[in-house]
């Protein structure tokens, strides 16, 4: 773990992506450019658990650490910090599908770092963020064009 | 394989469970063209000529 000063810390997020049975295609591709993030300065990858789904709805926990062949993953390993409590564990795998499989990433987007730290040191404080889903932007869009073939038809 | 002990009795730091958003790729494909709805979506974060601007 790095000693980074709490105010010069990134905005830390999380994913979670499922692999449904039967469409798992693990060519190294997803490591390869996770990797680039890392060695860019992108990124620093705080955490990773592999999770499967069973049948029955329990799930099963995998530490990276624990996983074979990591590769060139293996530096990342050595420098995660263990922030998901077991938890977190049943809240994220209730997104999940029985019979898949998961990786949960947790990152520190070490690219935002020294502007949250400006915005701070400029008296700002963070009162929202968020993401705004690629449907959303669809239904935006579409609810546009509705409106515009509407006023057309007048 | 276990947890390692260091994650056991810890409290959380995602709070609720999670809800599964919709995946992408199937809300982009549905329709005659998803490849034409694809470009609008990229057009729509883009910058430059024939940006929609917004109504206040």
């Amino acid at each position: 773990m790095t000693d980074t000063p709490l105010d010069d810390l990134g905005p830390v997020d999380y994913l979670v992506v499922e692999f449904p049975a039967g469409a798992r295609n693990f060519t190294g591709e997803m490591a390869a450019e996770l990797l680039k993030l890392v060695d860019a300065g992108t990124i620093r990858i705080v955490d990773v658990l592999i999770l499967d789904k069973n049948e029955d709805g329990s799930v099963d926990a995998t530490e990276f650490s624990d996983i074979d062949q990591l590769g060139e993953l293996q530096s990342v390993e050595a420098e995660l910090a263990e922030l998901l409590a077991a938890e977190d564990v049943d809240h994220l795998a209730a997104a999940m599908e029985p019979g898949s499989t998961a990786g949960v990433l947790i990152w520190e987007n070490l690219w935002a770092a020294p502007f949250a730290s400006a915005a701070r040191r400029s008296g700002g404080q963070l009162i929202a963020d968020g993401r705004i889903p690629i449907q959303a932007i669809i239904a935006s869009i579409e609810a546009d064009d509705m409106v515009g073939a509407t006023t057309q038809g007048d | 394989m276990p947890l390692r002990a260091a994650r056991v009795g810890r409290v959380g730091v995602i709070g609720h469970p999670v809800a599964k958003t919709a995946v992408v790729a199937k809300a982009v494909s549905p329709g005659p063209s998803p490849v034409a709805k694809t470009a609008v979506v990229a057009a729509a974060v883009t910058p430059g000529p024939g940006v929609r601007r917004r109504r206040i």
